[in-house]
């Protein structure tokens, strides 16, 4: 077989015997429905609630394509600023990385009160966890630009402008999206914290309710369209990434 | 083309006074260059060679306006206080941006230096170094000789009076090395631009120069200026079989210390 259906076949492949062995052992040993649900039972309740937890899916997409985008543009600007004016990257910069170290979960609650149980605290969660590795991901492609091409546009008395834009913005792109893959997901964990916390709606909130009412079924189905809900975002990314080509040569 | 030699006025392009310079890196800096002197008239071809680590890179990158000195440096009778428009510089590495295609790694020295130039331009250079079928290439899909020759051409397209070349060719091998240099020498004879060459070849030097320039090892020091009198336009056989150039080989080896 062409190494190009492998590829779909092999992992395809792999899902359908995990499937299997998740199903059967269930069975053969027998284990209570509200510890581990069959394979088949998550699927009939992903059936049966489509709708349902098709809505509630799209509310955590959409928390999470906000608040990845706000942290796209925010952590550029953040970025620029502290590699172009060294005052921010005196100021601004440490207390960044040393923020990071607070663990972001533990913010939740105190978004909560700031922005209310709607949408937007979610946002802000999202932002949260995914603005730090575009932001150190950006600063890495921008200092990595290769020093031999930074002197030549010195040369050619390039303005400021036209060396950030024709040069430092293109050789930091690749690294940049490679900062974008790793916040894709975090942006997710952010926005599932922030249902957690306080929200009457979204995956997360699912996921609560069903541990409350011991529907482990409905849990698992919950967390399964969180997965593959992450897994086509990030495949998303790959497909813009193929876009900076030059990452390669 | 560009002026006429025979009616130019030949006037001092490159001229350079008690020059040194010294890195502040390291404990007390590194002395890189000592008591220069050194005059380029305009429409010569100067190569400079010398060991390795003696200050040939550090020289030309102060004729380009790229670092800070002490001395007198004059190019076209300024004192060099940064970049010159009049100046193009190649490098031994590559210059090109990978995401740009070799007609606008052609272009982009002149659109950068906001100096206009038209389409017919850009055809005409990509006809002079051999790119025709290449245009819309990117450097990875080049050979390292066509990403050598499409910065020079990037070097050329804005008609600098003064070409600063720091071992252009060094990387490639010396089949292409020798074919570049051959070009180099063909379009060098129809534009006449002022040349400074960084080498390590001496055959190479000589081939191209009016003039050789040897340096010391570090601090690099001008040791000896040999003048090459050997007839252009330069072909290859006719140059190399001339008496005079194994003379010059065997001078310059002697105070390279090869010999
Ligand atoms: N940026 C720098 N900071 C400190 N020292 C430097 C720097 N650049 C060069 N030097 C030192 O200055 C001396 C001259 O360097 P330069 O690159 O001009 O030599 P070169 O003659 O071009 O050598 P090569 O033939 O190997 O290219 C060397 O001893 C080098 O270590
Ligand atoms: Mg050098």
């Amino acid at each position: 077989m062409s190494e190009k259906i492998r590829n779909v076949v092999d992992p395809v492949l792999f899902l359908i015997v995990l499937g299997l062995l998740w199903e059967w052992s269930v069975r053969f040993f027998r284990i209570k429905p509200y510890l581990f649900p069959t394979l088949s039972d998550v699927f009939a309740v992903l059936w049966n609630e489509r709708v349902s937890m098709w809505n509630q899916g799209l509310i955590t997409l959409l928390e999470v394509v906000v608040g990845f985008a706000a942290a796209t543009v925010g952590g550029v600007i953040i970025a620029l600023a502290i590699f172009f004016v060294p005052t921010v990257r005196r100021t601004v910069y440490p207390m960044i990385t040393a923020m990071q170290s607070i663990p972001k979960v533990a913010l939740a609650p105190l978004m909560v009160v700031w922005f209310g149980y709607g949408l937007s605290a979610k946002f802000v969660m999202a932002f949260l966890f995914a603005v730090f590795p575009i932001i150190i991901a950006t600063l890495g492609g921008l200092a990595g630009t290769p020093q031999n091409l930074v002197e030549h546009f010195r040369a050619l008395n390039a303005s400021g402008w036209e060396t950030i834009w024709r040069l430092r913005i293109p050789s930091a792109l690749p690294s940049f999206i490679d900062g974008c893959k790793i916040a894709i997901p975090l942006a997710m964990i952010g926005a599932v914290v922030g249902e957690f916390i306080g929200s009457q709606n979204g995956l997360g909130y699912v996921i609560l309710v069903s541990s409350s009412t011991a529907q482990t079924a409905q849990m698992f189905a919950a967390l399964i369209t969180i997965a593959v809900l992450s897994w086509a975002l990030f495949l998303l990314m790959e497909l813009i990434s193929k876009l900076v080509w030059w990452r390669a040569v | 083309m560009m002026t006429n030699i025979t009616n130019a006025k030949v006037q001092t392009a490159v001229a350079i006074r008690k020059l040194s310079k010294t890195y502040s890196a390291g404990s007390g800096g590194t002395l890189a260059l000592s008591d220069i002197d050194l005059d380029i008239r305009g429409h010569e071809f100067v190569s400079v060679i010398g060991p390795s680590g003696c200050g040939k890179s550090t020289l030309l990158r102060i004729i380009g306006g790229l670092l800070p000195y002490d001395g007198a440096a004059l190019v076209n009778g300024a004192p060099i206080e940064g970049p010159s428009p009049d100046i193009s510089i190649v490098f031994q590495k590559s210059n090109l941006l990978p995401w740009l295609t070799t007609e606008a790694n052609l272009n982009l020295g002149a659109q950068i230096r906001k100096k206009p130039i038209t389409p017919a331009d850009t055809s005409r250079m990509i006809d002079l170094l051999g790119l025709k079928g290449f245009e819309k290439n990117h450097p990875h899909q080049l050979s390292g000789g066509m990403q050598q020759r499409v910065s020079l051409g990037q070097a050329l397209i804005v008609r600098p009076s003064i070409l600063l070349l720091d071992e252009p060719f060094g990387a490639l091998d010396a089949l292409t090395r020798d074919r570049l240099n051959i070009e180099l020498l063909r379009i060098w004879e129809e534009a006449r631009q002022t040349v400074f060459l960084v080498t390590h070849s001496i055959t190479e030097a000589i081939f191209l120069s009016d003039r050789v320039v040897v340096m010391s090892p570090r601090p690099g020091r001008i040791i000896e200026d040999v003048r090459i009198d050997l007839p252009r336009p330069r072909a290859v056989k006719e140059t190399r079989a001339d008496p005079r150039f194994s003379r010059y080989v065997n001078q310059l080896s002697e105070l390279m210390g090869v010999v």
